[in-house]
């Protein structure tokens, strides 16, 4: 099974492991994500204010370029699918016809049919959790993992409906049809600190740290992230801020998911963590 | 400024940002959930506070609204259903717009951008900068 | 058969008509439609001497028909029927022509008000002129009475028909009778203990030689109408002999599973052979089949043994009984909003995050610590308490838009029994608004200030674990701040919703609910004891949220309405019901399928439709459903109906 797929900027340069395990993953998962032949920057950030539909352009244009690959389009990064997902709500929202025709006519691409912006972790749960325990090369031993989805998977609410905003959970069904632990814990969605980091790195270090220091709390040994900006907060306000045994590695969920279905150490991308998890996951016996 | 403009701003603001100010019953959740409450002045509820009032100008030259995250939670909880986001951003653009920057790009140093994920860097140029 | 002598009354209403329909111009062009003899107007028609000139012209002009143009049927069809009447006219050719809900308050445009006050007035004549002259139907009457639900509002509504010297059944869900009051510590604003004026109650009920008490029951089904209500109770296998039991609690001490016990909010571990509290009535033990041993099909048999008065059934299957009665009271009572369902609150896994019908257990002495406030998870004195309000109401979001109306007083009430068994103990409450309309309320609001409650104004957000504490992320709207907690124990004001039993029943018997659930009253403000089904009557919470002298006052209300009804010897019927053509009639079976009443029946033998008169609530939908134009309301002939159309 193959499905079209956008990785998006980031998960070419600072969040390559999110995306190659991802792909890797995949294939021993029984699918196929295929990039597409062309793409742009999603636009990082949707735009709220009604009246500014250049800064849709961008996520449009991709919407454009996907129609003419399927009905349905692949996301990985929080970020893109949150900004995809919600301009192709727009697109298809009534009340908000113009906006459509205004975008369209912009866009030097023609859009065949309306995308549904899905995320990697809603294909794994369409193909059963069943099916890919049965995949699984290396158990996660009960290991517990707590899953921190942040804001862009699950709001807006309304317009995602990817999963219950203040406790969701398909991350969870994976870790556990992982062999993992689940672990649930009160900062599923609270906010990192996302960009603030730029110009306001103690703020967001505070966040972050809130985020890590509640998943102990509840007994997690490793957070598990669907992030970049959200991966590269967690682990460096740790890094910044805490030590010793307060430490708790932070993974792509797309790392432990290739770890789990046996890819090799060298493919897991653990040189570009912030934290080397690879001390922990070998006391744990998973390295 | 006077009082017309400050209502005609604040209709811009409900405009951009498609907000009633007037569904707000001031219960203080959104500033509560904030992750960023503590420091951020005017706090939300005290925002839309202050735009019910008709004191937009106060709001708009405010630190508050560029504290924001977009992370909305505020919106996701208010029991009223008011996207205090949707109105911070709807303010930022009004500021902008007036080719006021608050992050320069210039600013950022080389350390920075080696390090922090590039979506980071394009978000808060887009909330923050001209 | 067109009447020919109408008369027209066209009331001002004061302005509420005047003010915008131009009265006079509107009589002048009233008396130009065919059949009206005369046409007047009067300040207020519904006052005396309003009611007066419509006698006196019907004497006057030998009127054959009235309609009187002024407000909603609602109001007052009923008096200008009666004056009709009195003056020797069928009241059922007297109409109302609404020119006011459906006329002047609806525009400012006097124009068109008064062209359309004369389109209403016009159908209304046409209408009247087709009117037949009706005879109320007389209903015999079961001076019995059901009452759904044992609590308090169903407990005082018993007790006051039956002291009355009426009978009267009253079934209740639980193995006991006293609902969530029996529940509750002490009660705001006098602080008297819940128990100790509740249980003078629950044994006069369980005593009473008039009150048919079936606990562990519930209403399966009601047929038949107002006066003669058919009403089928399952009484569930409760596996112990009522008349055996004395009560004596040996089986308690012996029985091997221990449960959670609902009563106790998850508090505490009852036995599968349990009775709900101390003083229940019945003082009888019941088995919790899903639990136990015996029943579950393994080996046990302990509570059987060691029974001295013998009484233990495994065999019981409960039954079926069937009761006849005149008369229904709902009192099926309220739920706390999940807390579970509150993700951002904790999501009822947070330790020592409870809701306050658990706070009420632990400040009970019947309770878990006895009366002591100790938090559940490790039996500590919680030394601070956060007391979080609105916690699932006034929140179109994640809970329920309405205000619980009771959370207001018992927070204050549970701030101050926490502050008098925990000395040191610092309580705060977060608020949104204290409501305090009540008489005493807000000086209890002030006692709780006084002695040292803080009242923090700001809904709470987010409620979350920190090692051994609970946080609480809270606001001082007043000084525009966030404010996070680090508390012992968290009580949250669980939003009360109508009890789903109630719901799941009252859609059963079709009863109208309102968009929450609550039984919807026949009017909010003039018969809030009565619903709009007939012989139904609501009392407690499960109408809306209310305390305990409210649901007690309404209880005795509803109680009134059913004495009321008794009081009188005969019950009559409006005869503005469905009628059958039989010669038209070819027994498709459309109107039986239409009916919401179940009036309209198919004898399938003769291969007609019947119509059961006094279930007949006059609706019209059998009318409209009938392809062949067989089935009539009365007065809203298929002739009438083209006639005021075509005006």
């Amino acid at each position: 099974m193959k499905y079209p797929y956008y990785p998006g900027c980031t998960l070419y340069s600072k969040a390559r492991n999110l995306d190659q395990c991802a792909r890797k993953a995949a294939l021993r998962a029984g699918f196929e994500l295929e990039e597409m032949p062309s793409w742009n920057c999603c636009g990082a950030i949707y735009n709220t204010n009604t009246d500014d539909l250049a800064a849709q352009v961008g996520p449009v244009r991709n919407l454009a370029k996907a129609s003419q690959l399927g009905e349905r389009l692949v996301t990985l990064c929080a970020a893109c699918y949150n900004v995809l997902k919600r301009a192709s709500e727009h697109l298809q929202a009534t009340g908000f016809e113009a906006d459509r025709q205004r975008l369209l006519d912009f866009v030097d691409e023609p859009l065949i049919r309306d995308v549904e912006v899905v995320h990697y972790l809603q294909v794994l749960k369409e193909l059963g959790w069943e099916g890919l325990r049965a995949k699984v090369a290396k158990p996660l031993n009960g290991l517990k993992i707590a899953s921190y989805y942040g804001c862009l998977m699950v709001r807006p609410k309304e317009v995602l409906k990817f999963d219950d905003p203040e406790n969701p959970m398909v991350m969870d069904e994976l870790v556990a049809a992982l062999g993992g632990t689940p672990v649930r814990f009160d900062f599923k969605s609270e906010c990192c600190g996302g960009y603030l980091v730029v110009n306001h790195q103690a703020v967001a270090d505070a966040c972050s740290l809130r985020v890590v220091e509640n998943a102990r709390t509840w007994g997690a040994e490793l957070v598990v992230t669907t992030c970049p900006l959200c991966q590269y907060n967690l682990e460096m306000a740790q890094r910044r801020r805490s030590s010793g045994n307060q430490l708790v590695p932070v993974l792509y969920f797309t790392q432990v998911l290739g770890l789990a279905l046996g890819l090799a150490e060298a493919e897991l991308g653990f040189d570009d963590n912030r934290l080397d998890p690879r001390p922990f996951l070998l006391t744990r016996g998973l390295l | 400024m006077n009082s017309a403009a400050n209502s005609s701003l604040v209709s811009r603001i409900e405009e951009l940002s498609g907000q009633r100010v007037l569904d707000c019953y001031q219960c203080g959740c959104c500033t509560a959930g904030c992750p960023i409450g503590e420091l951020m002045d005017p706090a939300p509820s005290k925002a839309i506070r202050l735009l019910q009032l008709g004191r937009a100008e106060e709001l708009l030259a405010s630190e508050g609204i560029w504290l924001c995250a977009s992370c909305l939670v505020c919106g996701t909880r208010c029991p009223r259903n008011v996207d205090y986001a949707k109105i911070a951003e709807a303010c930022r653009a009004i500021v902008l717009r007036a080719k006021r920057s608050v992050v320069d790009p210039d600013r950022v140093s080389p350390e920075q951008l080696q390090d922090i994920p590039q979506q980071a860097f394009i978000a808060s140029f887009r909330k923050f900068s001209v | 058969m067109a009447r020919s002598r109408v008369g027209v009354f066209v009331c001002h209403c004061g302005i509420n008509i005047a003010g915008v329909v131009r009265v006079p111009e509107l009589v002048e062009r009233v008396k130009t439609i065919p059949g009206v003899v005369s046409a007047l107007d009067y300040v207020y028609c519904c006052s005396d001497p309003g009611q007066q000139l419509i006698k006196q012209t019907i004497k006057d002009k030998g009127l054959d028909g009235v309609v009187v143009a002024c407000c909603s049927p609602n109001l007052h069809e009923a008096t200008f029927r009666k004056a009709a009447a009195e003056a020797g006219l069928n009241p059922y050719r007297c109409e109302i022509a609404n020119i006011r809900e459906q006329c002047s308050w609806v525009t400012a445009d006097r124009d068109a008000a008064t062209e359309k006050a004369e389109g209403i007035v016009r159908t209304m004549v046409a209408k009247v002129r087709e009117d037949v002259p009706l005879f109320r139907l007389q209903v015999p009457l079961v001076k019995r009475a059901l009452v759904v639900g044992a609590g308090i509002a169903g407990i005082q509504a018993a007790l006051d028909i039956a002291n009355a010297g009426y009978e009267v059944v009253l079934v209740e869900k639980e193995p006991s009778i006293g609902g969530h009051m029996a529940q509750l510590s002490e009660t705001f604003p006098t602080l008297d203990c819940s128990q100790c004026i509740l249980t003078p109650k629950t044994v006069e009920a369980g005593n009473h030689p008039r009150i048919k008490l079936l606990t562990y029951s519930e209403v399966l089904e009601v047929s038949g109408f107002i006066g003669n209500f058919r009403v089928k109770i399952r009484q569930k296998p409760r596996y112990v002999d009522l008349d055996a039991c004395t009560g004596c609690g040996i089986c308690l001490e012996k029985c091997p599973v221990r449960v959670e016990s609902g009563f106790d909010r998850n508090l505490t571990r009852r036995r599968a052979i349990y009775r709900l509290f101390p003083q229940a009535v019945p003082n009888k033990v019941v088995i919790d089949a899903e639990h136990c041993r015996q029943l579950q099909g393994k080996r046990c048999g302990v509570c059987e043994r060691v029974c001295p008065a013998q009484a233990i059934r495994y065999e019981d299957t409960g039954r079926i009984i069937e009761e006849e009665v005149g008369a229904i009271v709902l009192a099926t009572g309220y739920e706390l909003f999940d807390i579970s369902r509150v993700g951002s609150y904790g999501a009822g896994v947070v330790p020592d995050v409870i809701d306050s019908l658990a706070f009420e257990r632990i400040l009970s002495a019947s309770g878990p610590f006895a009366g002591e406030v100790r938090r559940p998870s490790d039996g500590r004195v919680p030394k601070r308490v956060v007391f979080v309000q609105c916690a699932g109401s006034r929140d179109a979001n994640q809970g329920v838009p309405y205000c619980s109306k009771i959370c207001c007083m018992y927070t204050a009430k549970h701030a101050l029994l926490y502050k008098h068994r925990v000395h040191d103990g610092e309580a705060i409450v977060c608020y949104i608004d204290v409501r305090t309309p009540g008489k005493g309320f807000e000086e209890f609001y002030r006692r709780a200030t006084d002695e040292g409650v803080k009242y923090l104004r700001g809904k709470v957000a987010k409620i979350f674990r920190r090692a051994d504490r609970v946080v609480v992320w809270a606001a001082d709207t007043l000084a525009g701040k966030k404010i996070e907690i680090e508390a012992d124990m968290v009580v949250l004001a669980s939003a009360v919703i109508p009890n789903p039993k109630g719901v799941e029943l009252a859609r059963r018997l079709k009863i109208a609910l309102d968009a929450h659930g609550f039984q919807s009253e026949a009017h909010p403000k003039l018969r809030p004891v009565e619903t709009l089904t007939a012989g139904f009557f609501l009392a407690g919470c499960g109408q809306g949220p209310k305390d305990i002298p409210e649901t007690v006052a309404q209880a005795s209300g509803a109680a009134a309405k059913v004495l009321a009804m008794f009081g009188t010897s005969e019950l009559y019927h409006e005869p503005v019901i469905a009628e059958v053509d039989e010669e038209v009639c070819v027994g498709c079976g459309n109107c039986e399928r239409s009916c919401a009443y179940e009036a309209v029946k198919v004898d399938v033998r003769r291969g007609k439709a019947v119509v059961q008169a006094v279930m007949c609530e006059g609706c019209g939908a059998c009318s409209v459903a009938c392809p062949a134009g067989a089935i009539n309301l009365k007065n809203f002939t298929k002739r009438a109906l083209i006639e005021m159309v075509d005006v």
